[in-house]
């Protein structure tokens, strides 16, 4: 279908507005991104896929300011032993980052990539994304395939047991973060990789993972609690076989985020899980974009989210499970579930499953209300006072996206932030 | 009545032989038992002449009155008269128990060329059927298995192989998951069953069913195979010795 | 002009063609594949064709305007594309839209014109109610009476109502039951003041398409306090070729009354596709009770997809007054393709919305189907239980909205939506949106997908069942909650019908 004029020459002026980058052998990828990015357009309102996100502060081309804070910069995963990349506004600091090395791992910049590289990389970088465009366009991250001038390329060729922790500082109010990774992992190989921090004023991350057969990554992240932040980020993963892949975000804060997950189970016996807690206050838009696609046998999924919303902040999930025809013995589940702590916030879901085989159990479940105020009078006559009643039920309804993290000393990072969010705001 | 020959069978899925040459006759109007310990094949051999599927039979045969089992659709060896009492009846959610059984009593009258069962026949039968094995109106009506108890599955077997009047019936492991007084009232109903026309085949791991369904022959299965065959002794050998001395004795 | 003024077209219908469609109406039998002489309209629609349709009805003016200002704004609409259904493009000007009964009805020559397939189905749906009462666990049902219960019948065949039964007696309560066309004369002032108050003109395009060019329908309006004495049934056929069935319905329940309407719907078996988009409003004030009944066994199409019926369908209840209460409950076996919502606005403080589902898809078919709970007022609730099977190569999706407004203070819905899958080349889908604004309110949405269990299956064949049987038996009982949802008549028929379209699905 042709596009609205409209959307023709808002894409276009977003697009004048910035130059290709010129960076080795990305150069054609990026080409052919920008050229996709013409095709469907940026999204606009009336977008199916936008219907409860409107996308404009991520499309334009000026970037709202969002005020940088110390306080935020500070790194969550700082006590785990993990080896540090520092981006300060989009930008590789070397200074606070550790060394790019490790046994059996190899860790590399966008930025430098060469230009008559035979890289790894080579055939992934765009690739991922490219597949992930069909059956729904994602025009955001073909636009960062197109323009990101910075990012991780990480190749994972043994069992790695430091977590590679990526920390996205924000120093100005008004920066336009682009930043593209691209993960590999061989045969049988394993790793954790962690994200945190607000990266800027509005940041655009794309994450491509390429897990081969046997393999299995862990992804964690935290996003920035800088309020005013406007966050669009893109997770494309193809499974092969008998191969694992687990990510679970946290968000706190944040004007406005959209997280799109892309998950492409190929090989058989492979297992992807998505899950994501996130709490919001006042002006918070969060939505959560998760589509699996199970396209080999006995594949498992699992999508779990929950969110905590009060005083007019937004919750939004859009999930989907595939199982194309010949995905026999699929087990998929996905659960989105919203705690509405007052009258003026709201949820807005449209859970999916579209379904072409039949030896399969497919479930998906969706609920939203309020905190059960009997429970609250029960723990309040067994001497707990409501305001921490109110913070021990709520941990009780993130529980479940909660026990998605793994790793235990992760898990209590994360649970301690969610602590002390609730005792500031409640 | 039942004829098997050098009975042998595979699953499907993996190579694996289970039944590695059964050969077992039973007369019309006796009662056989088999016993022997888990593994053994004992539930295979249910299953396999019930036709279920997933097995593979390598070799051999099995008929019923003459006709090839073996060839046949599940519902047509139903139909020629072949019942199993499942060790474990599934149940079947919003099917309600009488209706359940209406379809099955019409479906091998129809398959055998017999007129249908009128409802009112049909209803007066199955009461009367019902109150012997003390299952109330309000078990008939619930939906098939579904919310059951061990007990009251079991006696929805019997209840279900005296409406349908089968000429072959094979119990296997009946009594698993049942108290005394569940399993005497399992027993009367299927002794009240016991007549000339009829035999049995029950597959238990335990003496004890034997004690109120009295069998005439009683077979050793162990390995795939029928390794001994006597009287009713022979349960109460294994009874008090267990297998494993017979095992050494015939292996 | 001129074209349409050479058209004769008999005024009245012959009583022979009302008995024939009042018998069949009136005990739901399918048992009827009659030929019959149609007088049409020319091909296609144009502001000539609205006002021929709006003249044979001897409509008043602000009628025919009222259609005209609906075909101005068709005309200027897209056809939504946002379903999960393809079909060929349809050529809305090759269509009748205009089409009745002359006079006498043909019976088919000899047996051998009627499909053996069709004769064996009607011989399956001949089965005594008794004694489906009686298999079904029906409390009481020996003791019934052989004689069904009374059913007032409004039977609109191809584009014109032909009869309907009961009306004195009806009448004796304040009942008005008729066709719209009738209404339009007799009872101006209750059409003008609720038709398209429900589904607005401009609602959607085949609303909208409706609107222009309904030709009639069924006309229901309940007085205050009362209980409609007996059932309520529209039966609709279409037996022309070609033609496009346009048919409006109108309930208005009144403060405190109570109606169960029924709606059965039959095709003959053409193998070109027809289109059949109507549109049902339902009115509900203060205390009053709807309780609207589906079973949709429009031609669905043979085994290799040729015709069918397209079922573009509107239908919308507005439960306006405080406490009234609505539900929906379809069957929906037939049609190629249906796009089929019906819907519950739920504005008054303390009222409910229903929907029960069953949608089966075999073969080519396509359905997407499922309803929306609009929550306005206070203290609302909605409860949505949808059955979705599918088999053969055909793709079901059940598409549906629950919305929660900010001023809809502690409301509810419950929605349980399943779907079976029977073979591997079929689709299930799932497409539920869900907008909850305040946070007194609670939903809570679950959907499963599986397959038939085979374990299920084997040990209904270990008890003697073919394999068709068992999963005719085991699909009913999937079904169950719905089913049970039925008026008692209905329940027994669509039992049968899920048997029935079910057939081939397996082996």
């Amino acid at each position: 279908m042709a596009l609205a004029q409209t959307k023709v020459t808002a894409t276009q002026a977003r697009l004048d507005a910035m130059s290709l980058p010129k960076i080795g052998w990305s150069s054609g990828a990026r080409a052919d991104a920008q050229t996709r990015v013409a095709a469907m357009g940026l999204p606009v309102r009336r977008d199916e896929y936008w219907k409860y996100t409107r996308p404009d502060e991520l499309t334009s081309p000026n970037v709202k300011s969002a005020k940088a804070s110390v306080q935020d910069n500070a790194s969550i995963f700082g006590s785990l032993g993990c080896l540090s990349i520092v981006f300060e506004d989009g930008v590789f600091n070397a200074e606070k980052s550790d060394k790019l090395e490790g046994t059996d791992i190899s860790l590399e910049l966008l930025s430098e990539v060469n230009d008559l590289d035979i890289h790894w990389a080579l055939s992934l970088y765009g690739a991922l994304e490219t597949k992930g465009q069909t059956p729904v366009d994602r025009p955001l991250a073909a636009l960062n395939t197109a323009y990101a001038r910075e990012g991780l390329l990480m190749h994972v060729k043994g069992t790695v047991a430091k977590p590679i922790s990526l920390v996205y500082l924000q120093n100005s109010d008004n920066d336009d973060v682009m930043l593209h990774h691209v993960i590999k992992l061989d045969k049988g190989a394993s790793a954790t990789i962690l994200e945190s921090g607000p990266a800027g004023a509005r940041c655009n991350i794309v994450m491509e993972t390429e897990i081969e057969d046997g393999a299995s990554l862990n992804h964690v992240r935290a996003q920035g609690r800088n309020h005013e932040r406007r966050a669009a980020t893109h997770l494309f993963a193809r499974l092969n076989q008998e191969s694992q892949f687990k990510s679970f975000t946290l968000t706190m804060n944040g004007a406005l985020t959209r997280n799109e997950a892309f998950v492409e189970i190929c090989g058989d016996d492979s297992v992807a899980h998505i899950a994501g807690a996130s709490v919001g206050n006042g002006e918070f838009h969060h939505d959560d974009t998760v589509f699996i696609k199970h396209d080999a046998l006995r594949g498992e999924s699992r999508q779990v989210f929950k969110k905590v919303l009060r005083n007019g902040a937004t919750g939004v999930f859009q999930g989907k499970i595939l199982v194309k025809p010949g995905a026999q013995k699929t087990d998929g589940y996905q659960i989105s579930q919203s705690l509405l702590l007052d009258d003026d916030s709201q949820f807005l879901a449209k859970p999916e499953l579209e379904i072409y085989a039949d030896d399969v159990v497919c479930s998906h479940g969706s609920t939203s209300g309020a905190i059960d105020e009997e429970a609250i009078f029960y723990l309040n006559t067994r001497g707990i006072p409501k305001l921490e009643a109110t913070n021990l039920l709520t941990l009780a309804f993130l529980a479940e996206a909660l026990s998605e993290v793994e790793d235990e000393d992760i898990a209590e990072v994360m649970e301690r932030r969610l602590e002390d969010w609730l005792t500031r705001r409640l | 009545m039942l004829k098997i020959r050098n009975l042998k069978v595979s699953l499907e899925e993996e190579e694996k032989q289970i039944l590695k040459g059964v050969d077992l006759t039973v007369e019309a109007g006796k009662v056989h038992a088999i016993m022997g310990p888990n593994g053994s094949g004992k539930s295979t051999l249910s299953y396999v002449l019930s036709g279920r599927d997933g097995y593979e039979v390598t070799d051999g045969s099995a008929t019923l009155l003459d006709k090839d089992l073996l060839d046949m659709e599940p519902e047509e060896r139903a139909a020629s008269g072949l019942f199993l009492a499942f060790q474990y009846p599934v149940e079947i959610p919003g099917v309600g128990n009488m209706t359940f059984l209406r379809t099955a009593v019409n479906g091998q009258r129809k398959a055998r060329g017999e007129e249908e069962m009128s409802a009112a026949d049909f209803l007066k039968e199955v009461r009367a059927k019902a109150k012997i094995l003390k299952i109330d109106a309000d078990m008939l009506k619930r939906p098939v298995n579904v919310g059951f108890s061990g007990g009251e599955k079991k006696r929805n077997e019997i209840l279900q192989m005296a409406m349908l009047e089968p000429k072959m019936c094979i119990l296997d492991e009946t009594d698993s998951g049942l108290d005394v007084d569940a399993m005497k009232l399992v027993a009367q109903g299927v002794n009240a069953l016991r007549d000339e026309g009829r035999a049995f085949l029950v597959i238990t791991h335990y003496q004890r069913l034997l004690d109120h369904i009295k069998p005439d022959v009683v077979h050793i299965m162990a390995d795939g195979r029928i390794v001994k065959t006597g009287g009713p002794e022979l349960a109460l050998e294994v009874e008090n010795n267990g297998y494993a001395d017979i095992l050494s004795e015939v292996m | 002009m001129s074209a349409i003024k050479d058209i004769d077209v008999k005024e009245g219908v012959d009583q022979e063609t009302v008995d024939a469609v009042r018998e069949v109406g009136g005990e739901y039998k399918y048992g009827w594949n009659t030929e019959i002489e149609m007088e049409y309209a020319p091909k296609g629609v144009n502001t000539d064709i609205v006002r021929l349709i709006s003249d044979k009805n001897e409509e008043p003016e602000w009628m025919t305007e009222w259609r005209l200002a609906a075909f101005s704004r068709w005309e200027n609409m897209q056809e939504p594309n946002w379903a999960m259904v393809s079909y060929p493009k349809i050529d809305f000007q090759d269509q009748y839209y205009y089409a009745r009964p002359v006079s006498m009805i043909e019976k088919p020559k000899s047996i051998h014109d009627v499909d053996p397939k069709l004769l064996a189905t009607y011989d399956k749906l001949g089965i005594p109610l008794k004694e489906q009462m009686i298999l079904a666990g029906v409390e009481g049902a020996e003791d019934a009476p052989t004689t069904p219960r009374k059913v007032a019948v409004d039977a609109v065949f191809d584009s014109v109502s032909v009869g309907t039964t009961f009306k004195d007696e009806l009448k004796k309560v304040g009942v008005i039951f008729c066709s719209i066309s009738e209404a339009i004369r007799e009872y101006p002032e209750l059409v003008k003041k609720y038709l398209g108050s429900v589904v607005p003109v401009s609602d959607n395009y085949y609303a909208t398409l409706n609107s222009a060019v309904f030709s009639d329908g069924s006309f229901v309006y309940i007085p205050p306090g009362v209980r409609c004495p007996m059932e309520l049934s529209t039966y609709f056929r279409i037996n022309a070729e070609n033609t496009g069935q346009f048919e409006r319905t109108l309930i208005i329940a009144d403060k405190g009354s109570y109606v169960s309407y029924l709606e059965g719907c039959t095709a003959p078996k053409r193998d070109v596709a027809q289109l059949h988009a109507a549109v049902v409003e339902i009115v509900l004030e203060e205390d009053a009770e709807v309780k609207y009944s589906t079973v949709q066994n429009w031609f669905p199409g043979d085994e290799d997809g040729n015709g069918g019926i397209y079922n573009f369908v509107t239908k919308r209840a507005d439960c306006r007054g405080d406490r009234s209460k609505v539900m929906w409950t379809q069957v929906e076996t037939g049609s190629a393709v249906t796009w089929k919502y019906p819907s519950c606005i739920l504005r008054g403080d303390d009222t409910q919305g229903e929907f029960y589902s069953i949608a089966i898809a075999n073969n080519h078919q396509q359905a997407d189907t499922g309803t929306k709970m609009v929550h306005l007022g206070k203290n609302t609730k909605s409860r949505i239980v949808s059955k979705g099977i599918s088999a053969g190569v055909a793709q079901n999706t059940y598409r549906g909205l629950v919305s929660m407004h900010p001023k809809a203070k502690s409301s509810r819905n419950y929605t349980q939506c399943d779907s079976l899958l029977i073979g591997d080349k079929c689709g299930a889908h799932t497409v539920p949106y869900i907008e909850v604004k305040n946070n007194s309110s609670r939903v809570e949405h679950e959907a499963t997908t599986s397959k038939v269990d085979d374990e299920q299956l084997f040990y209904c064949r270990q008890r003697g069942m073919d394999e068709e049987e068992a999963v005719a038996l085991v699909v009913n009982g999937f079904c169950k909650d719905v089913l049970q949802a039925l008026p008692m008549e209905f329940a027994m028929e669509a039992q049968q019908l899920v048997a029935i379209s079910l057939e081939g699905s397996v082996g």
